[in-house]
């Protein structure tokens, strides 16, 4: 029988599917993603918001999901890094990432690429300081972002050909 | 032979398809059954005695399943109180703020930490070294409690190394203070007759704080306990081997009692050596009779994982005015906190001077214990310290002879055969080809700015060499045969910086056969040979070498097989990516899938092919790296913004040219960082003022510039195909760089890491003044 109190009727959409659970209130949506649909794609570096491993997409908004209580997401959409490759095929970002060696160790790769994809969404051809301006919330410490910026742009210019 | 070679590819990361995906396996996304959260209560004090635990309202909070103290260590384990590995559960006292006093398992974290605030302790406080000066009192109270050695004597296990007999280094040197943990001494040539020749005398005392490793992903290990006297442990660590003899040493446990799981690893940088928290879970787990799960946060991380220490270096040191180095001595201060390193300090001073060619030196250094978390390594261990000091006295020589500091440096630097400081001849290194390199790159041969800008801000151009003697082995490996005709490469290595990739590159073209062909299969030292730790930049330098071997000999065995199936000699037979064949007569051939059936089937004629590789320990291949750094200078802010970075390393033979440049722009970005930003700030209670992530500033995009990479190739060593050391060598000369870039712009030395805004607009007050 659930504890009304502590219990919180949780109904989001991760990567396109529904998601019905019965949480804690008091919940990081970072834990939330990590224990119940057992998306442990995004990762926890801190816990206070400063090095964005544990980037998410909240409606679009890239989110530090370690600050966010799953509570506070309810009724919206949320991408994590297992959504971006559908029926197998890499987003361009994924694609990216890997052909101009955008990540080392991959912990920080999640966060750092979905915020990529927000940034590209706001801005489809970022200068070389609009990326760096806008993965400053991401912190690396493999590879010293050179990789990184070129993946992103390289990504970029993929999907401006889709568009 | 297969199409194309392997080697010198820049292929993208072997593990890059599950790392984009988010699917990689770290040690915080292990999950077993059952499985409960571990939880350590970090000392309070950075030196205290403990007095009494009480653990009594923590055991009776629902949830908790067990709670250890030091009384928890078996006794099989034989304490050493000069070892850090030991430190892991403070003993009787605290010698560190941050230091686990006791610990918790309870079924989830929130229980775990009320569980951790019903623990009564009592201490008694001591009076804490917070400093140098502190610990080298002659009133000074003593770190380290309780004899290092078993016979009792002292603490401080002193060496004094004097490699010419005719000079200094004598017995009254001897530094006996309670609280030096190690002391070098290296002295050669007439030191004072070399200064006295001298036209140009540089002495400068630098400073270089505690920093940290910064890896993203905090220590995180899980213990099981399978049967009753053997435990399975999954954790982010650098060396799986020595990981494994960590919890077997301070737990008194025989290794084969220890299945040791090395996951993916989310940058270690020498500060996930052999991790330190395994021993907690394993107790934790084991009397709560659960499988534990331990997970720092990011502020136990910055107060009490390792960090890499602080360092005083007193420089001085002489030049003639045709340019020629005379003299170089040396006062070394490092800062090992609670417990000794053993090595840090002797590479800094044994190290310090080997860039150049000296006619006589004398340097001194002392490992000191604080009270503060203990020390380890940090991306070339000790040699940004060093360099930033060498570098930056050798540009203060060139300038005040008036010579280039590039021609400088190209006249004095170090060449294949000359003394190092232990007295050994250098090896074949890179270092003039890298300096020669940056010589005519753009970077260098573009003017220098004016001074001050029309933009009103100031402009500066640092270079600076560096290098890194690192690991050389030995390693293991085997190379099998597998179903489908794959080479498997059987290894225990960690991949720590893409190294598996490098790895299957050697593997593929020891065989002949393509890369796509190869799977690095990580084992644990239950099931594979013995690997080093993935440290000192030796993973493809050492086990690059036992795979090469490993792979080789399967290859023999493959031929001896098919020659003596064929009827032909063995150099009849090539290779290429689907098997082996007759030279004069191409489609006759063996699958590499054949093969397997061949050695696997009922009524085989021979047996499972199995290549095996014992690589004893390599040669001395000290990797080189120069940098060259551009910066500006706002005056009226004291902000330093680096607009450019150009750097050279000399690698030997590059395997992976992609993954090479990643490692450099990487190395080279933590060394700006240190020079500029990092800085762990401890107070006189040795509290870490500054235990976040907002307050220990690591560079964000934003902070540094695109990094110009120039991949040197100079022949030395041993290696496989020629490789070299490439990981740690371009973290040592950036920071150099960037302080004798700042020193150019505002026309002042700042001696002092990080080069903050306060210490630029201080130095340009005190030029100002002085004008």
């Amino acid at each position: 029988m659930s504890d009304k109190v502590n219990s919180y009727d949780l109904n989001v959409t991760v990567n396109g599917k529904p998601v019905l659970a019965a949480i804690e209130p008091h919940i990081t949506l970072l834990e939330f993603l990590r224990d119940t649909p057992g998306l442990s794609g995004t990762k926890e570096g801190c816990s206070t918001g400063h090095c964005g491993a544990c980037t998410v997409l909240v409606n679009g908004e890239p989110i530090s999901s370690c600050l966010m209580l799953a509570a506070e997401a309810d009724g919206r959409n949320i991408l994590t890094v297992e959504g971006l490759s559908d029926n197998g095929d890499l987003h361009p970002i994924q694609a990216a990432f890997i052909s101009e060696g955008g990540l080392q160790c991959g912990f920080c790769t999640s966060g750092m690429m979905l915020t990529a994809i927000a940034l590209l969404e706001t801005n489809p051809k970022p200068t070389e300081a609009e990326i760096r301006m806008g993965l400053s919330g991401n912190l690396c410490r493999c590879t010293g972002y050179h990789k990184i910026v070129v993946a992103v742009r390289l990504a970029a210019e993929e999907l401006s050909h889709g568009r | 032979m297969a199409d194309k070679k392997a080697v010198g590819q820049s292929l993208p990361r072997i593990d890059a398809m599950e790392k984009v995906r988010g699917q990689a396996i770290f040690a915080a996304d292990i999950k077993l059954p059952g499985l409960i959260v571990g939880k350590f209560l970090p000392s309070p004090h950075a030196h205290a005695e403990i007095l009494a635990i009480d653990t009594s309202k923590a055991e009776t909070l629902p949830g908790v399943r067990a709670v250890i103290t030091a009384s928890d260590v078996p006794d099989t384990a034989v304490y050493n109180p000069a070892s850090r590995f030991h430190g892991f559960l403070a003993r009787r006292f605290a010698v560190f703020a941050g230091q686990a006093i006791a610990a918790v398992a309870a079924d989830d974290l929130a229980t775990a930490e009320e569980a951790l605030d019903l623990i009564e302790v009592t201490y008694q406080l001591l009076p804490v070294v917070h400093s140098f000066e502190e610990a080298l009192r002659p009133d000074c109270v003593p770190v380290m409690h309780g004899s290092a050695t078993a016979s009792g004597d002292s603490t401080a296990h002193t060496q004094v190394i004097i490699t010419d007999k005719n000079s200094a280094g004598s017995d009254e040197e001897i530094d006996r203070s309670p609280n030096v943990a190690d002391e070098n001494v290296f002295s050669h040539g007439d030191l004072e007759s070399a200064f006295a020749q001298s036209d140009a005398i540089v002495e400068y005392s630098y400073t270089v704080p505690t920093v940290h490793q910064g890896y993203i992903e905090p220590h995180a290990v899980t213990a099981h306990w399978d049967r009753p006297d053997h435990v399975t442990v999954w954790e982010c660590v650098q060396g799986a081997f020595d990981a494994r003899n960590l919890i077997a040493e301070t737990l008194g446990m025989p290794h084969g009692k220890i299945t040791l799981n090395s996951t993916e690893i989310g940058g270690g940088f020498g500060g996930k050596g052999e991790g330190i928290f395994a021993p907690l879970a394993v107790l934790l787990a084991k009397k709560a009779g659960r499988p534990v799960q331990l997970v720092l946060t990011r502020q136990e991380e910055l107060i009490g994982a390792n960090p890499a220490p602080c360092s005083l270096i007193r420089l001085k040191a002489g030049a003639t005015q045709d340019g020629s180095l005379t003299a170089v001595e040396a006062d070394i201060l490092v800062d090992a906190g609670a417990f000794p390193t053993g090595w840090i300090m002797s590479n800094i001073t044994a190290t310090l001077r080997d860039n150049y060619r000296f006619q006589a030196w004398h340097l001194r250094g002392r490992e000191v214990l604080t009270n503060k978390a203990s020390v380890t390594s940090y991306r070339a261990p000790g040699s940004p310290n060093l360099s930033f000091a060498i570098e930056s006295h050798i540009d203060e020589l060139a300038h005040r002879l008036g010579i280039n500091p590039m021609s400088f440096r190209q006249q004095n630097v170090i060449r294949k055969g000359d003394p190092l400081t232990n007295m050994e001849p250098q090896s074949p290194i890179g270092a003039e080809e890298v300096l020669a390199a940056l010589a005519k790159h753009p970077a260098w041969t573009q003017p220098a700015y004016e001074r001050l800008g029309v933009d009103g801000l100031l402009h500066g151009r640092g270079l600076a060499l560096g290098s890194w003697a690192g690991g050389t082995g030995p390693a293991g490996a085997l190379a099998i045969l597998d179903a489908g005709g794959q080479i498997r490469i059987v290894l225990g290595t960690v991949d720590l910086s893409g190294s598996f990739t490098s790895l299957a590159q050697i593997a593929a073209d020891a065989i002949g056969t393509s890369y796509d062909q190869v799977v690095i299969s990580k084992a644990s030292p239950d099931f594979a040979p013995f690997a080093p730790m993935s440290a000192g930049s030796q993973t493809i330098y050492a086990m690059g070498a036992a795979v090469k071997e490993a792979a080789l000999d399967l290859r023999a065995k493959i031929f001896h097989y098919v020659a003596h199936d064929f009827q032909v000699n063995e150099n009849e037979l090539g290779v290429d990516e689907k098997g082996v064949y007759l030279l004069a007569q191409p489609s006759k051939r063996h699958a590499f899938e054949t093969l397997y059936q061949l050695g696997t089937q009922w009524f085989a004629e021979y047996g499972p092919l199995v290549g095996q590789g014992s690589a004893p320990q390599r040669q001395r291949a000290p990797g080189y790296a120069a940098c060259i750094a551009d910066v500006t200078v706002n005056p009226r802010t004291g902000k330093v913004n680096v607009n450019h970075l150009a750097v050279a390393q000399d690698v030997g033979k590059a395997i992976n040219p992609l993954l090479i440049e990643g490692q450099m722009q990487g190395g080279v970005t933590q060394s700006i960082s240190m020079a500029l930003w990092e800085e762990l700030l401890y107070d006189q209670e040795g509290q870490v003022r500054n235990p976040s992530l907002l307050d220990y500033r690591m560079p964000t995009a934003g902070d540094v510039p695109m990094i110009d990479t120039i991949i040197v190739e100079v022949p030395g060593g041993d290696g496989p195909y020629g490789a070299k050391l490439v990981g740690e060598p371009p973290m040592v000369p950036a920071v150099a760089a960037v302080a004798n870039a700042v020193t150019a712009a505002i026309g002042a030395r700042v001696c002092d890491l990080p080069i903050t805004p306060e210490r630029i607009w201080r130095a340009l007050h005190r030029v100002n003044s002085e004008d």
